[in-house]
């Protein structure tokens, strides 16, 4: 084994080790759906003021600019979560889509501060609008509010 | 000594490379036809050209897996297995490049980000930096038998990853959006161009991979029949000199 050869392998078992360090800590949770982190409406204290991904679907209707932030509401299995979001937004964000937000709940509030909006999609690819409000708003009515 | 320009050029790069342009330049055609959709607006026809990137950095990663355990297994081994390994990890670097820049690109445009460490991504990263390494540990000077089994050994252990990464969006929560191969689709007619048009960028990749790997395969013979040249007349040179005149 060559000095040489050692270097390599140091330098690429190094590359790869942070990479897993890196995935392992953070991506196989990539995001915690909105149900996930509240319960009876109070954010989990073992998230408060903490660092998060939050997954939920943007509630039609619950868009609401105000200045250089913008309010609105992620749902996901029937637990919604109200939203401040201050900074940039994507330019596919609209309600009725998924996203995820990074951000925290500050203590003492139950509205998600959230300061980077990503719009997750899915594979389907449709060229119709077809029913796909029409369908978040029927799942929307499935949940008792 | 013989001034011969050596090409590595024939019917077969010539027929290959013909077939990789026309496909190429169907699929984005076709790619910049394909309609608008409800999702992602207009970036959903990167969907010709990315998915069909990452294929190839797939199968560049098979094919030097492969070709290491042909070198490994006795009765198959043959100095120009060890050679398709190295030209088509290196091919692949070019694929797994592309893949993690139009992967950005489209990320950028339809999450609003260049980059999550999510799974999908975190271990793309990783097979580019898998196929780095494996080119970097070919260049390690050493006994040529000892070059070609450490990386054939490494080519079987990093070809792990790719299945791993198949199913990495069905296993954890990515942002990256599921599997564009072998899902299950409901039969609808829109759909269907989407699935023509990224089939469409598999077979045009994978054709300029062929491309690629064909012709860096037969620089790597002439790099191979050089060194052989020069150790043979390097043997010559000695046996010259031990033979008293």
């Amino acid at each position: 084994m060559s000095r040489r050869l050692g270097v390599v392998l140091f330098v690429i078992v190094g590359a790869l080790g942070f990479l897993v360090v890196k995935g392992l800590g953070d991506a196989t949770t990539y995001f915690k759906n909105a149900d996930e982190v509240e319960r009876n409406g109070k954010p989990l204290p073992s998230l408060l003021g903490k660092r998060i991904r939050l997954q939920g679907t943007v509630v039609a209707g619950s868009v609401h600019e105000t200045g250089s932030s913008v309010r609105f509401v992620v749902e996901y299995r029937c637990v919604s979560v109200p939203v401040h979001h201050v900074g940039g937004q994507p330019s596919l964000f609209k309600q009725g889509i998924p996203v995820v937000l990074e951000g925290r709940f500050a203590r003492g509030s139950t509205t998600f501060e959230s300061d980077r909006i990503i719009v997750k999609h899915t594979e389907e690819y449709k060229t119709k609008e077809s029913d796909r409000l029409a369908a978040a708003a029927r799942e929307s009515q499935g949940c008792a509010r | 000594m013989e001034e011969t320009r050596r090409s590595t050029g024939s019917a077969l790069t010539f027929s290959l490379g013909l077939a990789a342009l026309v496909s190429v330049v169907a699929t984005v055609a076709l790619g910049l036809a394909l309609p608008s959709t409800v999702e992602q607006s207009d970036f959903s026809r990167l969907i010709a050209i990315h998915p069909g990137v990452a294929w190839a950095s797939y199968v560049a990663f098979g094919v030097t897996a492969l070709a290491g355990a042909l070198w490994l297994w006795p009765r198959t081994r043959r100095t120009d297995w060890d050679l398709l390994a190295g030209a088509s990890a290196e091919v692949g670097v070019v694929f797994t490049g592309l893949t993690l820049a139009t992967g950005s690109i489209w990320g950028r445009a339809s999450w609003g980000v260049w980059w999550a460490w999510d799974a999908r991504l975190t271990l793309s990263a990783l097979m580019f930096t898998l196929l780095l390494g494996y080119c970097a540990l070919r260049r390690v000077p050493g006994d040529p038998d000892a070059v070609a089994r450490r990386s054939a050994i490494t080519g079987l252990l990093a070809v792990l990853v790719v299945p791993v990464n198949h199913f990495a969006v069905e296993w954890w929560r990515t942002l990256h959006q599921g599997r564009s191969l072998l899902q299950d689709i409901p039969g609808n007619d829109v759909d269907g161009k989407f699935i023509f048009a990224m089939t469409l960028g598999f077979v045009a990749m994978t054709l300029v991979y062929a491309w690629l790997v064909v012709h860096r395969l037969r620089i790597a013979r002439l790099e191979a029949g050089i060194d052989a040249d020069d150790l043979d007349a390097a043997i010559e040179a000695r046996r010259r000199e031990a033979v008293p005149a």
